[in-house]
């Protein structure tokens, strides 16, 4: 049995202008390098819950990073966002992916370009490492926001809809990638997502959140990996998903 | 390329070919003049000093007396202007036909070759140098010091007394040059009342009004090396002016006039030129009477010299008669 | 567009077409007799370039003056964007200070330096500082509107992604919000560096302080002496200070930063 990396108690999140409930007593242990993934319709509060965990929100109730209560930021917790902005334009590849351990206090130049070059390559970008960003594609991007993470060694790795802005090519190639990057790594994942496919192609564990953060399938996929379409009992499993997904909506 | 160097070059071409044709019209023009109404542009500046030119200007003189002269009619425009150097620029550029100016620019424009002379004196005013601080009374205290004194510009006939009133009095004439600060003559009024500065050298009505402030006292020296019996303001005319005789003759006729009414009748030239001054007729009247307004000069050459003496002007005038047209009395 | 080869030709041609154009004018008098005073030719605006620097007026170089302005200029510039920096900082922090310096730069950024002459000489008397004040006065407006603009328009995100990584406070100042928003301190350096520039000259050819004597002093004083060929001599000095900040200096942190960056506006 492994050990629990995450819980979060009884989170509530009202929104201060309208007062309107986002998150209502949402209740959730994640296990140590679990990968799970949130489905649930817009406005039900996935997003609102990753961003609760990463501590860019207010909100009543605590949430419990590998035994330390964490209210704020930190670099146990790394967010990957959908907008392909978050690295920072000044800075190169390499220096997006350096300046967060500098912050840290890692001061060893060869240590640091160890781990910026095996994270680089890690991730596929091998040869881009003194880009800019605007010389990047939207995938690349998405890719150097992954490698910080894992450059990091965040404990939980945040990804709220991390492709969802990327073409169907891309976006596949990715999920591969990531599906491989997650075997290798000691990283706990929270993927939010719209897409079923995705969900299931990546998740070790699956969500579907109704209104309210209220949790309405929480289950282990019980598909094999790497899984397709094609694999025995996708169907089945994506009708259940999608089942659960549309009662939400009404 | 090809077509940008014929576009440049038709450019050139039509450039060249413009600058000719408007001489040409331009000559064409002063013919046409000559037969009917005769035009003239003359540059003029305000204040107490300028009260002939003024008088002048409101009576219509200057037509009259072309008027008497040949029986055309004359077109006067006057066009105002705020320093003598803008004057002698227009003078030079051909713009500007007559003009009135401290004699501080009117040197600088001859000897610098400008094809004008004096055709008359206008005034001599009444200049100081007032001091906010007791403890300065004369030159000497002031020398050696840093202590600022305002002036309307450097070089301006302003620095050159306060440059012979060390001369005279026994210091090097530029002693006091760095402690200046150049500045209009009511911004520095402004600034020696409110202490900005220590003192402020000017000229009528400023010096009077500055008289009248009990919180002032004066350093004499500058009032004692020019006083108002000195040319201050004069007249110049271009030599292209002086050559057309009837032209020139009713130019100084009627600065001949205008100078007898002040000396004659000075509440009658106050009520025309107290607007102008911003000054009520009685007040202005006093004004009035405390320069000299006279077509005579007295001490130009004198302050030629100085000036050339002493780096204020270049150094190739060595006589009165290349200051001033034939009919200018004094020296 | 032109291929920058062909730009640089025409307008190589251009100021070719100037010059010979200027001389031809020059050389016929158009003028009339005094037209040399007025309208002088290149080769005496050359010699009179020349004897500026040699000679100057009164004994002091153009040197003098070019320095003197620079280094009035430099302090107010550097004090201008050091405030400007530091009360958009405090802006940032609190929404109070923020509503009330927001009001101070609108209303200020509209007033022209030299319009507030009277009132400074009052305050300070006729000193060096009154220039460097009106610098101030000309820099710190439009560099804190930039800021101001800039910390609220660049992409928020950038912001969480630096508390994701650790910053906080200070650090993140240095490590988001600056960087973030280069491209409007530069905007605001272009603005406020401009407005200074003409501020200090105008001011200069207000009231003139002969023992720090600026450039503003020296075309005044070469202008009541008749001495055109110097004025139109210091104007191209002018110019020439001018085009050396604009792309010896600005363009060049703009290569180096934005333009590098992909982030010019």
């Amino acid at each position: 049995m492994s050990k629990t990396i995450l819980s979060v108690r009884n989170l509530n999140k009202v929104y201060q202008d309208d007062k309107s409930v986002i998150l209502e007593n949402v209740n959730l242990d994640v296990e140590e390098r679990e990968f799970l993934t949130i489905l649930g319709p817009s406005g039900c509060g996935k997003t609102t819950l990753l961003r609760c965990i990463a501590g860019f929100e207010d909100y009543t109730g605590t949430v419990t990073t590998d035994g330390k209560v964490t209210k704020d930021p930190d670099v146990d917790r790394f967010m990957v966002f959908q907008d392909f902005n978050q690295l920072f334009p000044w800075k190169t590849v390499k220096k997006n992916i350096q300046y967060p351990l500098r912050i840290q206090g890692l001061k060893d130049k060869d240590e640091l370009e160890r781990i910026a070059n095996e994270t680089i390559a890690s991730v596929g970008l091998k040869g881009y490492e003194n880009y800019y960003p605007y010389q990047l594609s939207g995938g690349m991007k998405q890719r150097v926001a992954i490698a910080k993470a894992l450059a990091l060694k965040s404990k939980i790795i945040l990804m709220d809809e991390p492709f969802a802005a990327l073409d169907a090519m891309t976006r596949t190639r990715l999920q591969k990638e990531l599906l491989n990057i997650s075997k290798k790594t000691d990283c706990t994942f929270m993927f939010v997502t719209h897409n079923i496919q995705e969900a299931i192609i990546l998740g070790t564990r699956i969500l579907v959140f109704g209104d309210g953060g209220k949790i309405l399938v929480d289950e282990k996929n019980p598909l094999a990996k790497p899984v397709s379409p094609s694999s025995e009992g996708y169907g089945e499993f994506w009708d259940r998903l999608h089942s659960a997904l549309y009662q939400s909506d009404n | 390329m090809k077509k940008l160097l014929t576009l440049v070059l038709c450019l050139l071409f039509v450039l060249c070919g413009c600058s000719s044709a408007s001489n040409e019209a331009k000559e064409e023009t002063a013919e046409e003049t000559k037969t009917e109404t005769k035009k003239i542009a003359i540059a003029y500046q305000y204040g107490l000093a300028y009260a002939p030119v003024i008088i002048v200007k409101e009576k219509g003189l200057m037509e009259e007396a072309y008027k008497n002269l040949t029986g055309n009619e004359l077109q006067v425009e006057w066009v105002q202007m705020s320093s003598g150097a803008d004057i002698n620029n227009g003078i030079a550029s051909g713009e500007i036909d007559a003009g009135f100016m401290g004699i501080g620019p009117a040197m600088t424009g001859i000897s610098k070759g400008l094809n004008y002379k004096v055709f008359t004196n206008i005034s001599g005013q009444e200049h100081g140098m007032m001091s906010n601080d007791a403890a300065i009374a004369s030159l000497g205290d002031l020398v050696g010091t840093e202590n600022q004194i305002a002036l309307v510009n450097i070089g301006s006939i302003q620095h050159i007394i306060l440059a012979k009133a060390l001369a005279e009095n026994g210091y090097d004439a530029h002693a006091l040059d760095a402690n200046i600060v150049a500045m209009k003559h009511p911004d520095g009024m402004a600034s020696l009342e409110s202490g900005a500065v220590k003192c402020h050298l000017t000229s009528s009505p400023y010096i009077f009004y500055e008289h009248d402030n009990a919180n002032l006292y004066e350093i004499k020296e500058v009032h004692e090396a020019w006083g108002q019996d000195k040319s201050f303001i004069v007249g110049i005319a271009s030599t292209e002016l002086n050559s057309d005789a009837e032209l020139y003759q009713a130019l100084c006729d009627s600065f001949v006039a205008a100078i007898d009414l002040i000396n004659n009748n000075v509440n009658e030239a106050a009520a025309l030129t107290c607007d102008f001054n911003g000054n009520t007729a009685e007040v202005e009247a006093d004004y009035l009477q405390r320069g000299v307004y006279s077509t005579e000069t007295n001490g130009l050459f004198e302050m030629l010299q100085f000036m050339q003496d002493n780096d204020f002007c270049d150094k190739n005038i060595t006589s009165y008669s290349e200051l001033v047209f034939d009919n200018v009395k004094g020296n | 567009m032109m291929n920058r080869k062909k730009a640089l030709i025409a307008k190589a041609l251009f100021l070719l077409a100037f010059v010979i154009i200027w001389e031809i004018v020059a050389k016929r008098n158009v003028f009339g007799s005094n037209s040399q005073i007025v309208f002088p030719t290149i080769e005496t605006i050359a010699k009179a370039f020349v004897r500026n620097f040699k000679v100057g007026y009164a004994g002091i170089s153009l040197w003098k003056y070019i320095l003197n302005s620079m280094e009035l200029l430099l302090i107010g510039l550097f004090l201008g964007i050091f405030l400007a920096f530091v009360f958009s900082a405090i802006s940032m922090i609190n929404p109070t200070f923020y509503e009330i310096y927001n009001m101070l730069v609108s209303i200020c950024d509209l007033l022209p330096g030299v319009a507030l002459l009277p009132v400074v000489i009052i305050i300070f008397g006729i000193h060096r500082s009154v220039i460097v004040f009106l610098v101030i006065h000309s820099v710190i407006w439009p560099m804190s509107r930039n800021l101001l603009d800039g910390f609220h328009s660049f992409p928020q995100i950038y912001i969480e992604a630096g508390m994701n990584i650790g910053l906080r406070g200070k650090s993140l100042l240095t490590g988001v919000y600056l960087p973030a928003t280069t491209a409007y301190i530069l905007s605001g350096l272009k603005v406020g560096w401009a407005r200074a520039w003409r501020g200090l000259l105008s001011a200069e050819m207000i009231f003139g302080i002969a023992s720090s004597p600026g450039i503003g002093l020296f075309i005044n004083q070469m202008r009541t002496n008749l001495n055109n060929a110097e004025v139109y001599a210091t104007l191209i000095v002018i110019i020439i200070i001018g085009v050396i900040v604009q792309y010896g200096i600005i363009d060049t942190i703009e290569k180096h930063t934005i333009k590098k960056w992909g982030m010019s506006k």
